[in-house]
């Protein structure tokens, strides 16, 4: 018998209570592990796919952006890492000291951070794409609610001379002009998913699965050669201040290719520093600003007159006495050039010449001329903001029109466009598309513009301009042959004609088998030079020996000095 | 060993007189650095991530840390005094306590969390006054029986006394509101009274009685009948009112039976709120799986036992105070981590109570370490008595 069942220790409390009452706690907590075991062995599948919905989510994963480099492989625009620093306010209650040793570090006013770190939002950022290593000198700070997280940051090694050609990438890292905005498809790529568990501030704490990887940008290979763009870019703004001009473009592209080997504007901007940016200096003037070119156009007359029979390149045209009246309006030539065949009409840029060719030329033919040179209608590079220019149907064209026009007033057009109609002379009267791209197959020919005794005719009269007795004997090129010609046009302002000028010069070498084609146009000369011949001319010249040099062309020309240059150039109508 | 039991055997020498019941002191300790484990685990990343810690991740290890050594010398101090002094002490003790209930709730005295007023601020730490009244309860419950034994059969005598000062005393925590401390107090002093022998028909009247008043506190209370709903069907609104107890289930089940592994639950992560009090055991539950919550279950299960086991030998040795204070913590341990580990598997409406033991809270454990050491008191002095030995 059990110590505790002796009748003699008889108790006042009843055992079975005791007994009962721990049978039933005892049951309890049967009951907790089968319902334990019920959720955790046999309802956890249910429990398990709540708890995904809860804090599983499928996250981006971005793609890299592709690389962006010029026809040789030298890197253009890159994607590289960096950091942000970014805070929620409410936790970032920092020591003076500490706040002091983060502005200094992010090199920011310690007015300014405070303001920040002062903010009742959730989210500030602190400073924006900092380099990894600024960041990890941040995050050995160790201070409370300041964090980073990873962008990429848009790296254009070439800065300001590539400025309008590339563009840039804004938010999200989406192209917003240039090359970047062209091609954004292909260089963005597409971003892939990822399948992780984040806790309830939203921070991944697993990752569960790859769904699908992301799928990197494309790099992509342009056409532009580096040092020419360089070449390019630099005369052009020495040319821009020097002539104390408004603006300036510059266009050059391989005549057997179409590929446009450099393209510069000024103002420009410096993409990796878009701070207090204007619109201005973003605008691409090149492809999307107009301008009446002027005397370049008067080549496209000449062919077009020989094209259709009416004349030859050595047909008298008698320009005397250097004015000619149609209806009520008059055109004039600096002074009289007499009796003068149309490769003099060419050479001295004469008005009264150029329109008396244009006269014998039906309206039609010349605006199917103009249309097939592709005035009129943007070149479709796909740019933002390209621009067509102006080309009225010819069914509305007085014959003064027609006249004005055979010398580039009434029309205007881009400066690409003016470069790539100049591809029918440097090519046999064909015209080939224009490609930003690298072109590996060259096409073997294009649309046909003029015959290919048309161009070489004109190209031969093209070299007389830069010739003695020219307008442009500045484009010369030492060892090349060159042909070019030069534009001087007055701008237009509320209807009617200023005294300020867009000076150009477009021309190609060497001028026995072109391989560059150069357009060059300078906005607003203002130091009383504007001739195309003496404020353009010198930039297509400098820049075409680089070029031509760069490139390993041979020379066509003997090598002899050319004392013309000091010469007295032939003054050009306007 | 072999001269221990021999100088057990002979009951002579006092070579042994610290003697105690090792499962009971094992479970325990298992059951206290079980739950310091897994408090820092579920509040590291609430306490890393939050700026009332300083962004200190071991901010609540290193407290309950403290309030562990504190409990634990507490408990030392408190096996020193014999329990025929804590009988005389019983009355002022809940006294003391009912003093500290009022307390709470007189404005800037008290201070409320989340709309319970529970704490009395004392500079480093907060004084939850329900946790100490649950150890004054029973030992003034098992004083009042011991000393009604023979009016245990009168309802005038026996049970009235006792409804007053339970009724004030319920009346106290529920203006807190602190609904889960007024069930394990009622569940103590009924208990006890049951325990002690009170008329089985007057029982089963009052026990009627107070179904029928539970059932009217929950539906007169929007705050408690909303818990309540929450509880039968928590998917229903499980973004709202049914939020801390769907993903207390979803934690049950992403353990399975062998857990994600210590450290790894993700319903700790800012999820499952209250993570290191009252849901702690949903974290091990993640953590360490069905066989996690087996252990942790088996030894409140195994502590509650040996309550029981200490009762009946203090009984049976006609300690009646001593057996029915020992019985008395085992219904307060096993009604309280019964209520909170139903709680957090979704067998009963949510409220606030804490897993004794093992959650965080100084006051809990305080008063748990102390209530401990008393049975533990309890146990020696009936050792010491059955060797022939005075107290």
């Amino acid at each position: 018998m059990k110590f505790s069942k002796s009748p003699v220790l008889a108790q006042a409390v009843p055992a079975w209570r005791a007994r009962m009452v721990l049978v039933v706690l005892l049951a309890g907590f049967l009951t907790l592990l089968a319902r334990s075991l019920y959720l955790q062995g046999f309802n956890n599948e249910f429990l398990k796919v709540k708890g995904e919905a809860r804090y599983e989510r499928v996250l981006e994963v971005s793609a890299t952006r592709g690389r962006i480099s010029d026809r040789h492989g030298e890197v253009l625009a890159v994607s590289t890492p960096v950091k942000s620093i970014w805070a929620i306010p409410e936790d970032a209650k920092l020591q003076p000291a500490q706040a002091r040793d983060l502005a200094h570090l992010l090199e920011l006013d310690g007015r300014e951070l405070n303001r920040k770190l002062a903010s009742d939002r959730d989210f500030v950022f602190v400073k924006r794409q900092i380099s990894p290593d600024l960041a990890e000198k941040v995050a050995a700070l160790n201070l409370p609610g300041i964090h980073e997280q990873e962008e990429y940051r848009r790296y254009y090694p070439g800065g300001e001379v590539t400025a309008h050609l590339l563009g840039f990438t804004g938010a999200e890292d989406a192209g917003q002009e240039g090359v970047e905005l062209t091609f954004n498809k292909s260089l963005s790529g597409k971003p892939g998913s990822r399948r992780v568990i984040k806790d309830r501030r939203g921070n991944v704490v697993e990752d569960v699965e790859s769904i699908k990887p992301p799928q990197e940008g494309k790099d992509m290979t342009l056409a532009v050669d580096d040092k020419i763009q360089y070449l390019a870019y630099s005369n052009l703004k020495q040319a821009v201040e020097q002539n104390k001009a408004k603006a300036g473009g510059i266009v050059v592209l391989d005549a057997r290719t179409g590929e446009v080997l450099a393209l510069a504007n000024l103002p420009t901007y410096n993409p990796n520093n878009r701070e207090g940016l204007i619109g201005a200096q973003l605008r691409n003037r090149a492809l999307t600003d107009t301008f009446e070119p002027g005397s370049t156009m008067k080549p496209f007359t000449a062919a077009l007159a020989i094209e259709k029979g009416n004349y030859r390149y050595d047909t008298l045209i008698d320009t005397a006495p250097g004015r000619m009246t149609i209806g009520n309006a008059t055109i004039h030539d600096t002074h009289s050039n007499g009796l003068i065949t149309v490769a003099q009409v060419i050479q001295k840029s004469s008005n009264v010449g150029a329109a008396k060719m244009a006269l014998s030329l039906p309206p039609e033919a010349m605006w199917t001329m103009f249309d097939n040179l592709n005035f009129g209608t943007p070149l479709k590079l796909g740019f933002p903001g390209e621009v067509g220019g102006r080309l009225r149907p010819w069914k509305r064209w007085q014959a003064i029109d027609q006249a004005t026009m055979a010398y580039g007033n009434g029309i205007s057009v881009t400066l690409i466009q003016l470069a790539h109609a100049y591809l029918a002379f440097a090519r046999d009267g064909d015209l080939i598309p224009l490609s930003l791209t690298r072109v590996d197959v060259p096409p073997q020919s294009g649309k046909p513009v003029f015959s290919a005794q048309t161009a070489h005719e004109v190209r031969a009269m093209l070299e007389m301009v830069v010739g003695p007795g020219g307008t442009a004997p500045r484009a010369q090129v030492p060892g090349y042959r060159v042909a070019g010609k030069t534009g001087t046009a007055h701008k237009l302002e509320g209807g009617g004609y200023v005294n300020r000028y867009v000076a150009s010069f477009v021309g190609f070498a060497p001028a026995s088998d072109p391989r560059l084609i150069i357009a060059v146009m300078i906005d607003e000369p203002s130091t009383g030079v504007y001739y195309g011949g003496e404020v353009a001319a010198p930039v297509f010249a400098q820049v075409m020996a680089g070029a031509l040099r760069t490139l390993g062309i041979a020379q066509d020309a003997p090598v002899r000095p050319l004392q013309v240059a000091n010469a007295p150039a032939a003054r050009e109508e306007m | 060993m072999n001269s221990i039991t021999s100088s057990y055997r002979l009951g002579g020498t006092r070579q042994s007189p610290s003697e105690v019941d090792p499962w009971l002191l094992w479970s325990a300790i298992g059951l206290l650095v079980f739950g310091l484990v897994m408090v820092y685990s579920a509040s590291i990343a609430t306490a890393e991530g939050s700026r009332f810690t300083g962004f200190q991740s071991s901010y609540f290890l290193v407290r309950h840390g403290v309030f562990l050594a504190v409990g634990l010398v507490a408990g030392l101090v408190t096996f020193q005094i014999p329990l025929r002094l804590w009988q005389q002490m019983a009355p002022w003790l809940f006294v003391s306590g009912v003093v500290l209930l009022a307390l709470v709730l007189i404005p800037h005295v008290g201070r409320a969390v989340n709309g319970a007023q529970r704490w009395i601020p004392l500079g480093l730490v907060n004084l939850q006054p329900s946790e100490l009244m649950k150890l004054a309860a029973v030992l003034y419950a098992a004083d009042y029986t011991t000393r009604k034994l023979a009016d245990m059969n009168s309802f005038r005598r026996g049970f009235v006394p006792m409804a007053i000062v339970m009724v004030l005393v319920g009346a106290l925590l529920l203006r807190e509101p602190d609904f889960g401390a007024f069930v394990v107090i009622i569940s103590i002093a009924m208990g006890i009274l049951f325990l002690g022998g009170i008329n089985v028909r007057l029982f089963s009247i009052l026990f009627l009685f107070l179904m029928v008043a539970f059932v009217v506190l929950i539906w007169i209370s929007p705050y408690r009948r909303e818990r309540l709903f929450g509880f039968m069907d928590p998917w229903q609104d499980a973004y709202g009112k049914g939020y801390q107890l769907s993903h207390a289930l979803i934690a049950f089940g992403r353990g399975e039976l062998f857990g994600v592994g210590l450290g790894a639950s993700v319903e700790k992560l800012f999820y499952l709120p209250e993570a290191h009090t009252d849901f702690l055991l949903a974290v091990i539950a993640e953590e360490l799986g069905f066989f996690g919550v087996l252990a942790v279950v088996g030894m409140f299960a195994l502590l509650v036992q040996r309550c029981f086991v200490i009762g009946r030998q203090s009984l049976s040795l006609d300690r009646i105070f001593g057996g029915l204070y020992a019985q008395g913590l085992g219904i307060w341990f096993g009604v309280q981590s019964f209520i909170n580990m139903g709680v957090n598997m979704g067998l009963l409406p949510t409220k606030g109570l804490t897993l004794p033991l093992m959650s965080f809270g100084g006051s809990g454990v305080l008063a748990n370490c102390a209530a401990l050491a008393i049975l533990l008191r309890v146990d020696y002095e009936n050792r010491q008595l059955m060797r022939g030995q005075k107290i």
